[in-house]
């Protein structure tokens, strides 16, 4: 069962002065199942990250539908069931790990002992205990990356929607992410994600869509459907080549 | 609810750790000793004198506060995309900016009560020191202001959300919420000249019709200046309480529903 579908969906951006209109996506059907781990693929400036945007209703579509779990994505209470990591993600300079998880918390309605005993489970599992109570200005590029991990677990999310959750991440813990993953799949979690890191996707990803200038080009089963002896990368580059390259 | 009361919360945290804060703080304090300093240069009404600088500190040590820490709550939220974090939970557009405005209101209650608390002080020390008998200075009416620059500086924080919501940029922000307060400050004055209807002066219709419009577009933030009663012990009256009371809270509910309104267009690609 599809719990997030897209339907043609599409996104211009309009330049402040000139008026120049950019199309970021272009006419994106795309759905993604239930349970499954989904690869979201696609060189810089590709859509990735738009879509993730209009997933979490950050910015709205120009055309199209989109769905998650059967109700559009402009009701907030859709939010409920999302863990959200954005792309080298900022949080408050002066609050500590434990307030951005208690903040995380109370936002989806978790009572105050849930928020303690979630608090305590994730601050383990991303080895941030011992500076539970620094602030997060003075965490390091990697610990931050964990702390927003945690953040987007706190209310034990249906679906996770991670932007480049492997990036900037020294080899330690991209293994703790990948590790992750596993464990959110082995949980029955639907994780959609984006990454440029090719192994790491054809590893975990139980089905990727490669993105190229807006469009979608090719949507794989990882396991089934790669042609024998080629690699997901060497996919990744023959529609890479064949689209004719980056726009500008 | 909750997510207002979260956002509220984490705002308040936020701003009450900020360093500006720690710097007007200490630049209150340094007044309010100097305060103490000034009072001894005067002859008589000591405590009228230093009742009167210790309000000007706190509603200007509020005012910086305000501003500082205001501007920068929403276009810092929006240029670091800390908003991600926020917009991503179940929490509307429209939440997000009661809920700052919100944390924002309760950073200047606790900040305001710290200083009214500091603030008496330097009065005690002058009413001890240069007792007078005759003096008719209440501390009822002296609390009475701090509540309402209190009220006043919650109205300015409306304004800055508001301008926020509008603009992404601290600076034109600052700016647009610095006029507001300048407009504000003064335009009871100037609609008292025009009222006045002085012999020999002419006001043209249109002059007329732009000053009705600033005094009832723009706050009137000297209703809520009660220093000189504060000073000099003079009673306020109850019925002006409740109107005052009742124009901050419809001004502030306009102004920030309007905020709630247009960001609730806004997209942060």
């Amino acid at each position: 069962m599809p719990l997030i579908e897209m339907d043609s969906l599409s996104k211009v951006f309009t330049k402040d002065f000139t008026k120049k209109k950019v199309c970021a996506l272009n006419s994106l059907t795309l759905e993604v199942l239930e349970g499954e781990v989904f690869g979201f693929l696609g060189p810089n400036g590709a859509g990735k990250s738009t879509t993730i945007k209009l997933l979490l209703h950050l910015i709205r579509p120009t055309s199209g539908r989109l769905s998650i779990d059967g109700k559009a994505a402009n009701d907030k209470n859709v939010r409920r069931m999302i863990g959200y990591l954005p792309e080298n993600p900022y949080f408050y300079d002066h609050l500590s790990a434990k307030e951005l998880l208690w903040f995380g918390g109370k936002s989806c309605d978790l009572n105050h002992d849930s928020i303690l005993q979630r608090t305590d489970t994730l601050l383990q599992m991303f080895d941030l205990t011992d500076a539970e109570n620094r602030p997060l200005r003075s965490y390091s590029k990697g610990m931050v990356q964990r702390a927003g991990l945690a953040l987007a677990l706190i209310h034990d999310p249906k679906i996770l929607i991670l932007d480049e959750p492997m990036s900037g991440l020294d080899p330690m813990g991209r293994k703790k992410v990948f590790d992750l993953i596993l464990r959110l799949k082995e949980e029955g979690k639907t994780v959609f994600f984006s990454s440029h890191i090719l192994h790491d996707i054809e590893r975990l990803c139980d089905r990727a869509a490669i993105l190229i200038n807006g469009s979608l080009v090719r949507s794989i089963h990882v396991k089934k459907d790669l042609p024998s002896g080629k690699t997901l990368e060497e996919v990744f580059f023959e529609e890479v080549s064949r689209s004719g390259g980056l726009r500008e | 609810m909750n997510g207002i009361i979260s956002l509220a919360s984490i705002t308040y945290k936020e701003g009450i750790r900020n360093r500006a804060l720690f710097g007007i703080f200490i630049m209150a304090l340094l007044a309010f000793a100097l305060t103490v300093i000034l009072t001894s240069l005067f002859m008589r009404d000591i405590v009228r004198v230093a009742a009167s600088l210790s309000l000007t500190t706190i509603a200007f040590s509020g005012l910086l506060m305000v501003i500082f820490i205001g501007t920068n709550l929403v276009a810092k939220d929006i240029d670091k995309r800390t908003i991600y974090m926020v917009i991503s939970r179940p929490i509307s557009r429209a939440e997000y900016i009661v809920g700052k405005f919100l944390g924002l209101c309760l950073l200047i209650i606790v900040s305001i009560m710290f200083l009214g608390i500091v603030s008496s002080i330097p009065v005690l020390i002058a009413g001890q020191t240069y007792h007078n008998p005759q003096s008719i200075f209440s501390w009822g009416i002296y609390f009475t202001a701090l509540v309402f620059i209190a009220l006043k500086l919650m109205l300015i924080a409306g304004v800055i959300i508001f301008w926020s919501s509008i603009t992404s940029t601290s600076f034109i922000s600052l700016i647009l919420t610095i006029s507001v307060y300048i407009i504000g400050s003064t335009n009871e004055v100037v609609k008292g000249f025009l009222d006045m209807k002085m012999e020999g002066v002419t006001i043209s219709p249109l002059t007329s019709a732009i000053i009705k419009f600033v005094y009832y577009i723009f706050p009137n933030l000297s209703a809520f200046d009660l220093k000189v009663q504060a000073a000099n012990g003079l009673s306020v009256s109850v019925g002006y309480i409740a109107w005052t009371l009742a124009y901050w809270l419809i001004y502030t509910a306009i102004i920030v529903s309007a905020g709630a309104l247009v960001m609730e267009r806004r997209e942060f690609p």
